[in-house]
């Protein structure tokens, strides 16, 4: 059975390609960014958790 | 060497929860342990007034005398058992297993290759990209995302993407944080969606980063691909 992501989900993926655009900008910009997994991790928790979770509590 | 694919295996894995009942994050942990101990030694690191690198990253990488052991079945199955009798949790045993069974077997992919079945020190190399892990983290960049190595990595992006359920919020609830008592005792202090975030950063750090290093080598810098057995081999790459 092949399963189509919905509307919702598709939304989430989207910021995720925005967020991994980001990445890969600053990425090639200075490389030692890319070099630890847990700098894209922290990156990714601000990125997608707490930047959202703040403009929700603001707005 | 490889690269993202040690941070996209671990999805693929998680795929097969029915028939594998695996905990993601020592899923994730295996398949990065065998680097962990390593890869700073390999490429070397600035401490002070000391450079610290090995004289022969190949030998110490993936070699006997060296650290090559952790490229081995046997070292999965060493901190599979300490993790399961030590630290009660069969669970966590297996899966750390399959996570660095899988990070031996991807590696045997290169022309230096691993000791699969330490003690014995035989390599199994498949030989179809340069190990150049001696020439520094760059250049050794730069050569793995021109050969069959960045194409491997490749393979493992669309095999994820082609698993895309296992990112999704509802199956991170139902299979993930089920399986494991690692994310309930976390989620006392951390909220579900931090939790979600963490457990995709894996497949976003490998897909992006897999991204990154491709334009950095063939848009800034235009190094040549070599997609041929064993290369690139503008690059000198160490064999087994």
């Amino acid at each position: 059975m092949i399963y189509r992501p919905s509307h919702r989900q598709l939304a989430v993926a989207g910021g995720y390609a925005a967020a991994g655009a980001l990445y890969v900008l600053i990425g090639v910009t200075y490389v030692d960014f890319l070099f630890s997994f847990f700098t894209a991790l922290a990156y990714l928790l601000i990125v997608a958790w707490l930047v959202p979770a703040a403009v929700r509590r603001i707005i | 060497m490889s690269w993202a694919a040690h941070d996209l295996e671990p999805y693929a894995i998680q795929a097969h929860h029915s028939k594998l009942k695996v905990a993601f994050v020592p899923l994730l942990l295996g398949s990065y342990a065998p680097d962990l101990m390593t890869k700073w030694y390999v490429y070397g690191i600035h401490l002070g007034p000391w450079d610290l690198k090995a004289d022969n990253a190949a030998q110490f990488h993936r070699g006997w005398p060296g650290l090559g052991f952790t490229h081995s079945f046997l070292y999965g199955a060493v901190i599979g058992l300490i993790f399961w009798k030590g630290l009660g949790s069969k669970n966590w045993g297996i899966s750390f297993m399959i996570g660095q069974w899988a990070h031996a077997l991807t590696d045997a992919g290169d022309t230096v290759g691993t000791m699969l079945f330490f003690p014995w020190t035989h390599h199994f190399s498949v030989g179809a990209w340069a190990y150049a892990g001696q020439t520094g983290r760059l250049t050794d960049a730069a050569a793995y995302f021109s050969g069959l190595g960045g194409m491997w990595d490749l393979v493992w992006i669309v095999i994820g993407l082609y698993s895309w359920q296992v990112l999704t919020r509802s199956y991170f609830e139902t299979h993930v944080f089920t399986a494991d008592a690692f994310w309930p005792k976390v989620n006392r202090f951390v909220p579900m969606t931090a939790l979600l975030v963490a457990y995709r950063a894996a497949f976003f750090y490998g897909t992006s980063r897999w991204i990154a290093w491709t334009v950095w080598a063939h848009v800034i810098h235009h190094f040549p691909y070599d997609l041929s057995w064993g290369g690139p081999h503008w690059v000198p790459a160490e064999h087994s």
